[in-house]
């Protein structure tokens, strides 16, 4: 048992000797400190880290091959400019310098090698002038103005299919835009709006021709569905107005607007109009102005006053300016 | 004065609780605010804890090698080649089992293994212990008696009173109303009390068959041999092959930290079953009977009756117990959780032993320094280190913003905490091959798949480690420091309750 004892006192205290003079190169490591044999000092330095993606490119340092691939750490690196160049095969290679500070990490974690031969592929099967890429329901729309007809494939082009006719001699189209519940689509010009509907052989809510809207008055200049998908909210030149997508529907008027040279921006997700408009301002001068039109919430009044006559709404309008 | 006694016991009680909870958020509070320092900090500890892994795999390798080297030993034919004067012939084995409702499938087995051992069976006194508020213990008590009763030297069921004035309802409050009823049986003898080693074993231990032969001659040849408890190593092999990957693991580890303890005499405490002399028990008044760690106790209030002369002697013989486990593996977790708690609850130990420490003039101020520094380390320790490993050592990383992030000890943070699991793999390879060779002989039924099983399940222990690694001890001290004590819960094991 003495000699057990004697032995586990020597592996404690030789424990202890190793902690306690392990523990300072370690932290110093740690720090990026490391002995410089020639100045017999500890000297700072940092470490560049490099990661690619794809992993396991060719790392040239200083024009030198490293026997690591990425992603790796190059240490101790004395604090100045180091060139790196990454190489693979079939890859763009990556050059660049990369600058070391003392005790800190230059990290080039961000490096994509893309490929010498992309991987390219054609999705379309017909010809068309537009398209539409819908992330969420991984489709893709195309629209064909010459032959008038809208397809739909998968992203990966699979099952191409023709799925609307537009109007005839609908032309020129200045926009389009498909619904957010992807059965149907508008396009427009200054004088008209159409509405198709996809695949109406057997939905009997929808009509099978196309629904006209027309505009004689006024020009069309944008035009953006409704989270709905039942609504439009259209810009002309003198008004922003919502128009049901029916047959001999009547627009309303929310806005009048000053300018006819306008921006503007639909956010589906909330029902929002964010648009830009021209207001003389108390002391004659003239300002563009960005405005906000929140068309989420008043919904129901928004429908209630699209049943009211038109003269109804411009008044009620004016009730609610304080006029 | 009993105000300012019972002040310094809660100050006491509070000690290891605010220590463990103001290291874990320290190091939360640094990682957050003072990522640096932190780092410092994690790194320092990881070093720590792998040198700390080697040097105690180190010694887990002696003790299995000293468990290995006298597993042959002939110890009754030893004790017999001894000096008539060193007194083995009129040397008696007073064996306690405290029950508490434990049943007869638990008692059976350990009442065999003790009719099994190499030791003569007229020199044994065996009491059954069981509490009288148990409703099966009058039964299970004639039960055992009619098989047993007749094979060893003396044979006696005693029954605990429930609720006697200054006792908890602990194990060792039933121990001790066995062990007086054993003092009248041996004054009617006329048996000396230094002539009876005393030796107090849960309910499914299962002693070696040379246990008694090794207790037996260490015990008669040891320096002040009154002066000295005497530790089996425990392990759980009763149902070790029955009992689900994630208990076996931890019966293991547990085994294995009690074998490492072994070696380390100037710490070793008793723990589970454990023999001591009669005399000395008596002197010491008994186990304690109001407190749950009665098998550590025991120790400390000799090491106090006796001005710190007081040690306990490994014996390098086995007793096996039940590994702990239930029907379905969150059950089995609860069960591990609870038993672990019930041990980390030796924390109540701390302010016990400081008051002695106080009170008592006669041991060096050094001895009581050492001591309460041991053990307190020993249960922060178990409180954070699992803490700090898995949850604090990642922090300053996510937590320590941009300039942190940049900085060279960021991305060597880490790579350092990586080489600690790499290490802690390799001693892992030690523990898995040193559990494989204490394991029982496989039962019939059991498939040979079960050898490949023992080895592929170690890919649990980082997944045991944050279950009950420090979380069961940070329960039992933050209980203690609240003055929520626990009361004594049997530990479920398999089909029976222990």
């Amino acid at each position: 048992m003495y000699n057990f004892q004697k032995i586990r006192f020597s592996l404690f205290f030789l424990s202890v000797l190793v902690f306690f003079l392990g523990l300072p190169l370690i932290l110093f490591s740690a720090f990026g400190y490391k002995f410089d044999n020639r100045s017999l000092k500890f000297v700072k330095t940092g470490l560049i880290f490099v990661k690619t993606q794809p992993a396991g490119a060719r790392i040239y340092f200083n024009g030198k091959l490293l026997t690591e691939k990425t992603p790796t750490s190059m240490q101790e690196l004395l604090p100045g400019t180091y060139r790196i160049s990454l190489e693979m095969e079939q890859h763009y290679p990556w050059k660049g310098e990369v600058e070391v500070e003392a005790g800190k990490v230059s990290r080039m974690d961000k490096i994509i090698l893309f490929p010498v031969r992309p991987n390219l592929q054609q999705l379309n099967q017909e010809s068309f002038n537009l398209f539409f890429v819908d992330p969420d329901k991984k489709s893709i729309y195309y629209l064909d103005q010459g032959k008038g007809v809208v397809y739909r494939s998968g992203l990966d082009s699979g099952i191409f299919e023709d799925v609307a006719s537009l109007p005839d001699k609908f032309e020129p189209i200045n926009g389009w835009a498909v619904s957010p519940d992807r059965r149907k689509l508008f396009v427009f010009n200054q004088r008209q709006i159409g509405v198709v509907f996809f695949d109406n052989r057997e939905n009997y809510e929808y009509p099978v021709s196309p629904v006209l809207l027309d505009y004689r008055r006024e020009k069309v200049a944008a035009a953006f569905w409704h989270s709905d998908s039942y609504h439009l909210v259209v810009l002309t030149d003198k008004h922003i107005q919502v128009i049901e997508s029916r047959p001999g529907a009547l627009p309303v008027n929310l806005v009048e607007l000053n300018n006819a040279e306008k921006a503007a921006f639909y956010d589906f997700k909330e029902d929002v109009l964010y648009f830009s408009d021209a207001q003389r301002s108390p002391d004659g001068e003239i300002y563009n102005n960005l405005y906000k039109l929140e068309l989420h919430s008043n919904l129901y009044s928004l429908e209630r006053l699209i049943i009211q006559p038109f003269e109804g709404i411009k008044s009620a309008q004016k009730e609610d300016n304080g006029e | 004065m009993v105000n300012s006694r019972l002040s310094l016991k809660r100050f006491l009680e509070i000690v290891p609780g605010g220590l463990s909870w103001g290291i874990i958020v320290g190091l939360i509070f640094l990682s957050f605010f003072f990522p640096v320092f932190s780092a410092v900090i994690i790194i320092s500890f990881d070093f720590y804890w792998i040198i700390r892994t080697v040097y105690l795999t180190t010694l887990l390798v002696m003790a299995h090698q000293r468990i290995f080297r006298q597993r042959n030993e002939d110890w009754l034919e030893r004790c017999m080649r001894l000096p008539p004067e060193a007194g083995f012939s009129e040397l008696y084995q007073l064996v306690i089992f405290p029950v508490y409702n434990e049943g007869l499938e638990v008692l059976r087995p350990s009442l065999e293994a003790l009719a099994a051992s190499r030791y003569p069976r007229d020199k044994i006194i065996v009491i059954m212990a069981f509490e009288e508020r148990s409703s099966y213990a009058r039964d299970n008590a004639l039960i055992l008696e009619e098989k047993f009763g007749g094979i060893f030297g003396s044979y006696l069921s005693t029954f605990h009173p429930d609720g006697l004035p200054g006792e908890a309802r602990t194990k060792g409050a039933n121990a001790t109303w066995a062990a007086k009823s054993a003092r009248e049986l041996l004054d009617a003898r006329k048996i000396r009390y230094q002539q009876v080693v005393v030796s107090c074993f849960d309910a499914d231990t299962c002693v070696d068959k040379e246990y008694f032969g090794c207790l037996s001659y260490h015990f008669l040849t040891a320096e002040k041999r009154h002066q000295a408890s005497y530790q089996p190593m425990p392990v759980y092999n009763n149902n070790i092959w029955q009992a689900p990957s994630f208990a076996r693991l931890v019966e293991i580890s547990s085994s294995f930290c009690q074998m490492i303890e072994s070696v380390r005499l100037e710490k070793f405490v008793t723990f589970s079953s454990h023999s001591m002399s009669f005399k000395t028990l008596v002197e010491i008044n008994y186990w304690p009977v109001d407190m749950i760690s009665d098998d550590s106790v025991i120790y400390w209030k000799s090491y106090l009756y006796y001005n710190g002369d007081y040690r306990v002697v490994p014996l390098y013989v086995t007793v096996s117990l039940d590994a702990a486990y239930s029907g379905n593996i969150w059950r089995t977790m609860v069960v591990q959780y609870k038993q672990k708690r019930r041990w980390a609850w030796g924390v109540e130990n701390f302010p016990f032993v400081v008051e002695g420490f106080i009170r008592n003039k006669n041991i060096s101020l050094l001895n009581k320094v050492r001591r309460s520094f041991h053990l307190l380390e020993s249960h922060v320790t178990w409180a954070v280190w699992a803490v700090i490993l898995v949850v604090i050592g990642p922090l300053p990383i996510f937590f320590g913003g941009a300039f942190f992030s940049q900085m060279a000890i960021a991305y060597n943070l880490p790579r350092i905490a990586g080489l600690l699991f790499r290490f802690t793999l390799l001693t892992s390879l030690t523990w898995i091959f040193l559990s494989w060779t204490i394991l029982p002989p496989r039962p019939k039924g059991i498939s040979w798949f079960k050898h490949v099983l023992l080895v592929l399940e170690w890919v649990f222990v980082p997944f045991i480690i944050l279950i009950i690694g420090s979380a069961p001890a940070l329960d039992a001290q933050t209980r203690l420091m609240l003055a929520r004590y626990m009361e004594f819960n049997p530990t479920l094991k398999g089909n029976k309750v222990l």
